[in-house]
């Protein structure tokens, strides 16, 4: 570490740092403490970025840090006094159903159910991080549920999918590919925020007004085993759950139409995951809003928007999106700074990060594959007047590998779990409420031989499954 | 005991220089063979020496935290375990007296921890290291010290003498006197008194850890009369009764079942390592628990009682005393007064059920101590509950948009000043009372694991799993959640449970695996061709023979029998991947590297290689698909015998 820096933070203040692409950054935690979105970090030990991360080094006590460049700046100013209010306030509402799990006076105590709500770029996923880190820091073996339903960010997976997890350590911070952890891998981890069992539906398409039934569909699947689970686990019930949202939720024209169909996905929300708080951050009249439709049934309080908060393009997004599922099939690598030697990647060794896919040639046959929903379809607003869709939104349509209207190669698709042993059970739209188990990368077609190349996450079940596409492509 | 007594010590105290340089080669091993080493170092040796020794300075006090903390720093860099070995040994010889003993228990722990390459490391000079120390420290130090020897007679992973059987006898005869401790002549009293004690102290320790057990309390009454006793002077023979008792009393469940009787006393070597039968650690994993919650010698009875222990199964044969305690019957009432002959005492042994009359363990068979918690640490986490919601409960805050914008330092005191033991791999923190404490051994103990396993896996290569079915996920966590602390990444998952289950069954099967060692050639050394390391032979009890184990034999070539499925293994994902010509994650495959140095000989015995259902299905599923797509595309292995990669180098 040629280039050492070392930044003395005061308390109650962060260093916000952004990386370019393809560089990377080590910080060390001297001394004092300090954490990221409110995971604590190790004194003395090399902490890795990269993959254009976005973060900021917090101390509540002051510290100092030492980095292999400086970039960026500090500031004193930021809502984490709120945060940890909101997170205290969280934490008496666990203590509370605790003791009403053990019997104590009977009450109608219930645990924290937050819904958070906000506008782009306002740090929602941040905040979901930082009261889930908060929470499992307690020591009191808290093991709330982390729930991701913006299809744009994969949480832990990759985009395009709704996802729930039961959290159990703090999620570290390395880069944008798992901003909330990582699904488990085959490789041994130290934080089990590492290696995650998330239940992951797959909607296909980074933009929620894309298809907003199936995603109220997928919600509603999604909320109905969060309860479910929560239901034949009392203990885990009392941690309760975080749901990060998609932007859309919050902002959006208010036309008419896409208006109803956010509204109806956050009523969707509330009832699927009996919401009993809603946070808001830093939208005035969303707030107003949700007092307004909410504010007599369950709790609707707003709460500031950091100021380290980064305006995100459409460019970046793209190319975390890209980022993500690189990672998800061969882990996340980042390339230490020159003169570092190595260090820990999310709270992990480096190494342990990497993974090796399975790369598989099959008959065109040996999957079956659907779209649901026509192939591109057009807001309802944007059709003719009068004109109905030929097509339904739910519908699924069986895929032919072979025709070259069906432009497979370089997509990702869904693998989905099987369906129901019981042939009495199924239904026609079944298809539609099975979760993913994993996700494929059609890499090469061989129509004359009738073969395609598909990249797997691991070696497994493909051949005789099932898969849907979605709007998503990725070469490596 | 006051070693044992202490309280660990508190790990906030202590403080260490990060490795700076940790895991500098593992990110980049992964694409290199799994053995040997990789030539390129990123760290060199000399700065890694520094390092070390810099470290192991700080080793001034018998420290738990320093103690574990180097072990695991010394299993990560087992690649330099001779740099480690020389520190540990030029340490041991500088340092004064009184700070000799951590240091050894830091050898202690690699050895048994680690044990591959450490013991063999340490082998060559652990005898002059042990007897001159020993003749360097006081008494208290000494009888720690053979303590610790003891427990290196069952020390090494098979349950067998750490550092060898010859290194242990010279030690032992080093400290005890002439006499190999497995022949009649001369046992000394210093001897049983030091074995006494041992026994002692684990008994003591078990009942400290549940005071219910009547039956440990009278092992532990008994025990001490007989120290007496032995203090006030018996003659040679009943001095050796003792000896044998006292050793059977302690031999774990897992030894090999009764080597009735008490063997003879003249016997030749190999014969001897069957009259060896001290095994106080019934299984490899175990000792890590234990050496971590004791402190450094890995006692089967922990203070932290939360693994399973032997402490109730001793199986032991009184042939021979019983033989000889017939003769006097009428000592019935013999643990109430004291014993007047060592017969008499025996009888009191009987009588108080530390033996039984038939050999059958005491208590097997109820000896499921995995699921028992001490019952006061659960009512202490109770209370620890209790107080901590009265603590959060105490503060007035409420949910609204102008209250929550106030600062209270108290919000952060529970996340930083009310737990003050910090993981210093991590930065997880835990409470400083026994149940925070209890939870950062744990803790370490899975740090510990995880190292241990990246280490076993190096080079193997990981991948993304398949999310689980819906089912296992509403059911992930559920009932086994009372109690566990998991905050640590221990997941309790089934499937995940499931997975590693029916790898280790496959593991020990391999390992289970022997070819027997042509006479003549014991002496002879020989290697694995696969991963270079010499095959270690050991001799077979129940067979009298001497055999390799984890070996199995192809073409007239011995491989370690994981060594050689791995490499099969392989092989046939690699050249399936070759085949497939898309070639996306071919440079990244741990195969690539893995085979380069590690061509498979003749497998047409692959299905006697895997002997678990775990991968026979996987063979299966393998040829389903291979079926599927025509044999064309995968032409198996085994069909014309020829490895895949003799191919592959002919056509490349």
């Amino acid at each position: 570490m040629s280039d050492n820096k070392e930044w003395h933070l005061h308390p109650e203040t962060e260093y916000r740092f952004e990386l370019d692409p393809g560089t990377s950054l080590v910080i060390k935690l001297q001394r004092g403490h300090a954490e990221i979105f409110g995971a604590e970090l190790a004194e003395g030990k090399s902490y890795l970025f990269g993959s254009e991360c976005k973060a900021a080094v917090f101390t509540w006590h002051g510290c100092t840090i030492q980095m292999s460049r400086s970039l960026s700046y500090v500031s004193d100013e930021t809502p984490m006094s709120t945060y940890a209010n909101v997170h205290f306030v969280f934490e008496q509402m666990r203590v509370r159903a605790l003791r009403d799990l053990h019997g104590s006076p009977p009450s109608d105590d219930d645990p924290p159910r937050v819904l958070i709500l906000g506008p782009e770029n306002s740090g929602k996923t941040s905040i979901s991080k930082i009261l889930t880190n908060y929470t499992v820091r307690a020591a009191q073996n808290w093991s709330p549920l982390l729930v991701n339903l913006d299809p744009a960010q994969g949480a832990w997976t990759i985009p395009g999918t709704i996802s729930a997890a039961v959290v159990r350590s703090p999620i570290g911070t390395a880069s944008p590919a798992n901003p909330l952890g990582s699904a488990a891998t085959s490789a041994p981890t130290a934080l089990a925020s590492n290696a995650l069992i998330p239940l992951t539906y797959w909607y296909g398409n980074p933009d929620t007004k894309s298809n907003p039934q199936l995603l109220d569909r997928l919600v509603r699947n999604l909320g109905v085993h969060v309860i479910e689970r929560h239901d034949m686990d009392p203990q885990a019930r009392v941690s309760g759950l975080i749901i990060d949202t998609p932007s859309s939720f919050a902002s959006g024209p208010s036309s008419g139409s896409s208006a109803d169909s956010r509204h109806t996905l956050i009523k969707a929300c509330v009832d699927a995951f009996h919401i009993n708080v809603i946070l808001v951050v830093g939208h005035e009249k969303l707030n107003a809003e949700m007092q307004r439709l909410y504010g007599t049934q369950l709790t609707v309080v707003k709460i500031p928007k950091s100021g380290g908060v980064v305006e995100l393009d459409h460019a970046y997004r793209e190319r975390v999106h890209s980022y993500q599922l690189h990672a998800y099939m061969y882990g996340q690598k980042i390339d230490p700074p020159p003169g570092v030697s190595s260090g820990l990647v999310g709270g992990e060794a480096a190494t342990e990060l990497i993974l090796s896919p399975s790369s598989t040639i099959i008959n065109l046959g040996d999957l079956t594959i659907y779209r649901v929903g026509p192939e591109s379809i057009a807001p309802s607003s944007a059709l003719p007047i009068g004109a109905a869709r030929t097509l339904s939104e739910m519908q699924p349509t069986l895929l032919d590998p072979a025709s070259s209207g069906t432009r497979l190669v370089n997509r990702v698709l869904a693998l989905l779990a099987p369906f129901n042993e019981d042939e009495n059970e199924r239904y026609d739209e079944e298809i539609l409420d099975l979760p993913a188990v994993g996700f494929l990368v059609v890499t090469s077609l061989d129509i004359p031989n009738k073969k395609m190349t598909v990249l797997a996450p691991t070696q497994g079940p493909i051949v005789g499954g099932t898969a849907i596409t979605g709007s998503f492509e990725w070469t490596e | 005991m006051s070693m044992y007594s202490q309280p660990p010590t508190t790990y906030g105290q202590v403080t260490f220089p990060a490795p700076s340089y940790q895991s500098a080669l593992a990110a980049y091993s992964y694409q290199q063979p799994p053995l040997p080493a990789p030539p390129i170092y990123h760290v060199d040796p000399n700065s890694f020496r520094r390092d070390f020794a810099a470290r192991l300075a700080e080793l001034t006090i018998n420290s738990r935290p320093i103690i574990q903390t180097l072990s695991m720093f010394a299993q990560e860099y087992s690649r330099w375990a001779d740099v480690v070995a020389q520190c540990i040994d030029s340490h041991i010889r500088r340092v004064p007296p009184w700070t000799k003993l951590p240091a050894f228990y830091l050898l202690d722990a690699i050895s048994k921890n680690v044990f591959d390459p450490y013991a063999r490391h340490f082998a060559p000079f652990v005898i002059p290291l042990f007897l001159d120390t020993y003749q360097q420290v006081d008494q208290a130090t000494r009888s720690k010290m053979e303590e610790m020897l003891l427990t290196w007679r069952t020390g090494a992973p098979s349950g067998k003498e750490l550092f060898g059987v010859i290194t242990q006898l010279a030690i032992e005869r080093g400290v005890w006197g002439g006499s190999d401790s497995a022949s009649s002549a001369d046992v000394s009293k210093v001897q049983v008194l030091s074995e006494l004690e041992f026994t002692l102290s684990q008994k003591e320790r078990a009942l400290q850890s549940n005071p219910w057990d009547s039956t440990t309390q009278k092992h532990v009454e008994v025990l001490q009369q007989l120290r007496k006793l032995v203090e006030a002077g018996v003659s040679q023979d009943e001095l050796r009764q003792i000896l044998s008792q006292l050793r059977s009393l302690t031999r774990a469940p897992q030894a090999p079942p009764q080597t009735l009787p008490v063997p003879p006393p003249s016997s030749s070597y190999p014969t001897s390592s069957s009259t060896y039968p001290y095994s106080q650690q019934p299984t490899y994993a175990r000792q890590f628990q234990s050496t971590f919650s004791t402190g450094p010698p890995p006692q089967p009875s922990g203070a932290f009682n939360y693994q399973s222990e032997p402490r109730k199964v001793e199986p032991v044969n009184l042939s021979a005393l019983l033989s000889s305690a017939q003769a006097n019957s009428q000592t019935s009432t013999a643990p109430a007064m004291p014993p007047s002959s060592i017969t008499n005492l025996y009888n009191a042994l009987l009588k108080a059920g530390v033996v039984t009359a038939d050999g059958t363990p005491v208590g097997a068979g109820s000896n499921n101590d995995e699921e028992r918690t001490p019952p006061p640490s659960s009512s202490l986490s109770r209370d620890n509950t209790r107080a901590y919601r009265k603590a959060i409960l105490s503060e007035k805050i409420k949910l609204t948009t102008t209250d929550i914008v106030r600062k209270r330092p108290f919000v952060m005191s529970f996340l930083y000043d009310r737990l003050p033991v910090q993981c210093k791999q991590c930065g997880v923190r835990f409470s400083d009372d026994a149940s925070g404490k209890k939870a950062m051994e744990d803790h370490l103990d899975m740090h510990f694991r995880q190292n241990r396993k990246v280490n076993q896996n190096q080079g193997r290569g990981h991948s993304r799993s398949w999310f689980v079915s819906l089912e296992d996920w509403l059911r992930e966590g559920g009932s086994d959640v009372k109690g566990k602390r998991r905050a640590d990444g221990s997941r309790p998952s089934s499937w995940k449970s499931v997975a590693a289950a029916e790898a280790a069954q496959r593991d020990a099967e391999l390992r289970s695996q022997f070819v027997v060692v042509p006479p003549g050639d014991e002496a002879k050394s020989i290697s694995c061709p696969i991963c270079k390391e010499t095959m270690q032979s050991e001799f077979l009890e129940d067979d009298e023979e001497w055999v390799w184990r984890n070996a199995v034999k192809r073409d007239d070539r011995i491989y370690h029998a994981t060594c050689h499925l791995e490499a099969i293994t392989s092989a046939q994902n690699l050249a399936a991947r070759l085949r497939d010509g898309t070639g996306c994650s071919r440079s990244r495959t741990p195969e690539v590297g893995g085979i380069r140095s590690t061509p498979p000989k003749g497998n047409g015995q692959r299905t006697s290689l895997s002997p678990s259902p775990g991968a026979k299905r996987a063979m299966l599923k393998r040829k389903i698909v291979s079926d599927d797509q025509g044999s064309d595309r995968y032409p198996t292995e085994e069909a014309d015998g020829t490895p895949p990669m003799k191919k592959l180098a002919l056509s490349s």
